[in-house]
């Protein structure tokens, strides 16, 4: 069973009087443990699929399909109340945007532990200590542990980066959903955040989508889908995994 | 827990939440200062209000009640009443020595029981003094110089005759009815004709003269220039039960001592009198009736000589007092003495049906239901109220100060919220960190004004000095405020409810922007540039 399944999704958004669709009717399913790529040009949708798997945003009401929607593990997002929706993020998914995101008044430690704070709630007096113990680790895997102490604002993009992917990671989530991480770097540094990950991928056989408009970015992945004009282009890589799709 | 820790680093890292702690210390530090000052003023007032009247009133103006002996002696049978005293009114012209003239209240009193009931005689003004006032350094204070004993005279409103040695009915004014006397700032009263002039007076060796002592020479004087030494004339008219003028009363009365409530109303307007001389001035004492058909002073007997005739005394006319007044029980509240007082005149005049005024023409007040004195509260208390309002009603302003900063900095915070919402945060989180955000900055701004409302209230005095030193104008002038010291006390239950109102407002003004912030929808958040 994918652990990540998106059934004829489609996302609509309303500019002034005018319905603008971003995603038609597509359908996808993520393996556990794979890493899988989606290629996209600016504006074919990307993010607003990523958005949609990890359940921050949640997909038009499809009237003829009721089976349409994302789901988790095999259980659909759509029934799912806000509060669980909430808790679902916190708990399964890792988000990791191109321009960081980052809290700027807290310091690299306190932007890593943050994520565990919302997740466990008033549990996290009792386990703070913990959750410390984990971001640092996290933070020196990364080769940041020089630097737990500095604000945003005193790191470099690089490190930006991965103080975000150590984020998205310290609650252990089941799927690290990354959207262009690399495509605020130059390509030494978007190299290393590969790196970054790429171990993540071979070591913890952590789960990864990433939406990205760079086909060498997407060339490190196990498979690569190509969304245009909110349609995924071609499906026939679907049946033929670790085969990138090249061609701009 | 995120909350706390965003709560923290927002608060410390941004200088406009600070400004808006700075607004809510400023508003309640001012409302808790002007509630201090006026709530004070009022504490004040009604103390002093209470002085010379007791605790309740009956009166029947003008013709008077007869048998009040009597009914003290009813009132004071009863356990929940302390004591009873009765009190003559009237309405007099006041002639000063030097020929200076006006209107005064007469009212004559019985010392001792005056005194008990009222506690008149602490406020005799003219008595011994062993230290002068902290603010009287230079020892202006003519009470030092006197020798013990003018209070005495001033409780029983009696003096000697200094020609036949004979006690004589005195009178005791108010400190400010002759103005004689002007007070110092400093709280003493010095004679208004060498005020400023640098004169003092002395007792002489003697002991039975002054010396009054000016650049550098010395005079002796046979009385003190103002008051205390002198006499006064009254002349009050009795009028009739049916409200006609008989005949001007006159009399000379030397002056015993002056009373001083610190109450500028009562200290200016009434001059106390022994009671008898009063009752028999307002022809209010007891009378014998004679036969209305005596025409003629002179009879024919019938062996035709001539005598002359006594009148046919056909009655006695008791004496009558226009008020008594009546101090409760310890611990016996003023509303209860008042239903007592009701009860017990209702069996005094069963006791003497149509001989004294029917209950319906007596009235019995509580004695901040005494017309003159309610007036003056009930200004005082509007005043307190209307200027609470205006200055509440200025810190509302606060409210709308956290509200604009805070709306600026949910919107400056539009991608945190986005950040905190994709890694789970709630909606209702969200919105907690701002609310929380006020509730801080709020106790923050309220604990810190109230502490600069303790600072500046404990210390008006000396600041409001300091004030007139430098501005040589004094905002607090006794002669319009009554009192000569500004109340610089603080009331617990009134600081914290102030400190509670300082959070709750800003609380308020953080409702909407966190409402805004957990409506926020994520996706556009985290666009958000």
């Amino acid at each position: 069973m994918p652990i990540l399944e998106a059934r004829s999704l489609s996302r609509t958004y309303r500019l002034g009087k005018v319905d603008v669709p971003v995603l038609r009717d597509l359908s996808l399913s993520v393996a556990e443990g794979e890493w899988l790529a989606i290629l996209g040009a600016s504006g074919s949708g990307k993010s607003t699929l990523l958005h949609l798997l990890g359940g921050l945003d949640r997909p038009d009401r499809n009237r003829s399909n009721p089976q349409a929607g994302v789901y988790f593990d095999g259980a659909p997002l759509a029934g799912k109340s806000r509060r669980d929706l909430d808790r679902h993020r916190a708990r399964d998914f890792g988000f990791v945007f191109q321009f960081y995101h980052l809290l700027p008044e807290l310091t690299a430690l306190q932007n890593v532990t943050v994520a565990s704070m919302v997740r466990l709630g008033l549990g996290y007096a009792g386990r703070s200590r913990e959750v410390r113990k984990v971001a640092e680790e996290l933070l020196d895997r990364f080769g940041l542990s020089g630097r737990l102490g500095h604000r945003p604002a005193e790191l470099s993009g690089g490190e930006r980066q991965r103080v975000a992917i150590a984020r998205a990671l310290v609650n252990e989530p089941r799927v690290l959903l990354a959207d262009e991480p690399t495509g605020n770097l130059d390509r030494a540094t978007g190299q290393g955040i590969l790196d970054t990950i790429s171990d993540l991928h071979r070591d913890k056989r952590q789960t990864i989508v990433m939406v990205t408009h760079d086909p060498y970015v997407a060339d490190r992945a196990d498979r690569a889908l190509r969304l245009v004009d909110g349609v995924l282009a071609d499906n026939r890589e679907e049946s033929a995994p670790m085969t990138p799709v090249l061609q701009g | 827990m995120y909350q706390a820790l965003l709560t923290r680093r927002y608060l410390t890292s941004k200088l406009m939440p600070l400004l808006a702690a700075l607004a809510v210390v400023l508003c309640t530090a001012m409302v808790l200062v002007v509630w201090s000052v006026m709530g004070g003023f009022l504490g004040m007032l009604l103390d002093t209000g209470r002085l010379l009247v007791g605790d309740v009133e009956i009166t029947r103006p003008v013709t008077g009640m007869p048998y009040y002996e009597e009914l003290i002696e009813r009132l004071e049978a009863d356990p929940e009443i302390k004591a009873a005293t009765a009190t003559v009114e009237g309405l007099a012209l006041m002639g000063l020595e030097d020929g200076r003239t006006m209107a005064v209240k007469v009212i004559g009193v019985d010392g001792k029981g005056y005194d008990a009931v009222t506690g008149y005689g602490d406020t005799l003004w003219w008595r011994h003094l062993d230290q002068p006032n902290k603010k009287d350094v230079s020892r202006e204070d003519l009470r030092l110089q006197l020798e013990p004993g003018y209070e005495d005279a001033g409780l029983m409103l009696t003096e000697n005759n200094p020609f036949t040695g004979e006690p004589v009915a005195a009178a005791v004014p108010g400190i400010e009815a002759t103005g004689e006397t002007s007070r110092q700032t400093g709280g003493w009263y010095q004679s208004a004709y060498t005020e400023g002039l640098g004169v003092t007076l002395r007792r002489s060796e003697s002991g039975d003269r002054w010396v009054m002592q000016s650049d550098g020479r010395e005079y002796v004087i046979d009385k003190l220039p103002f008051t205390i030494d002198q006499s006064i004339t009254l002349s009050m008219l009795p009028i009739s039960g049916r409200g006609a003028a008989i005949d001007v009363q006159v009399r000379k009365i030397p002056i015993a001592n002056e009373f001083r409530t610190g109450l500028y109303e009562v200290d200016q307007g009434i001059v106390l009198v022994r009671m008898d001389l009063v009752q028999e001035m307002l022809k209010l004492d007891r009378a014998v009736r004679v036969a209305d058909s005596f025409s003629s002073g002179v009879t024919t007997n019938d062996d035709g000589s001539e005598s002359f005739a006594e009148p046919e005394i056909i009655g006695e006319e008791p004496a009558r007092a226009t008020s008594v007044l009546i101090k409760g029980a310890p611990g016996v509240t003023d509303q209860r003495v008042k239903e007592r007082c009701v009860a017990i005149y209702a069996q005094f005049f069963e006791a003497h049906p149509f001989e004294v005024p029917s209950p319906g023409q007596v009235r019995i007040d509580k004695w901040d239901e005494r017309p003159s004195v309610a007036h003056l509260i009930g200004a005082v208390k509007t005043e307190t109220s209307l200027v609470l309002a205006l200055f509440g009603f200025i810190s509302l302003t606060a409210v709308f100060l956290v509200f604009a900063i805070f709306w600026a900095m949910v919107s400056e915070k539009t991608k945190d919220i986005g950040i905190l919402r994709s890694v789970g945060a709630s909606r209702s989180g969200v919105g907690m960190i701002f609310i929380s955000y006020g509730l801080v900055i709020g106790l923050v701004g309220a604990v810190l004004g109230v502490a600069l409302a303790f600072l500046i209230v404990h210390n008006i005095n000396p600041i409001h000095e300091w004030i007139g030193q430098v501005t040589g104008r004094y905002v607090w002038d006794p002669k319009v405020y009554y009192f000569t010291v500004i109340p610089n006390k603080v009331v617990l239950w009134q600081a914290a409810l102030i400190l509670v109102g300082g959070a709750v407002f800003s609380v308020l003004g953080s409702i909407l922007p966190a409402a805004k912030a957990a409506n926020m929808d994520p996706v556009r958040a985290l666009r958000f540039e």
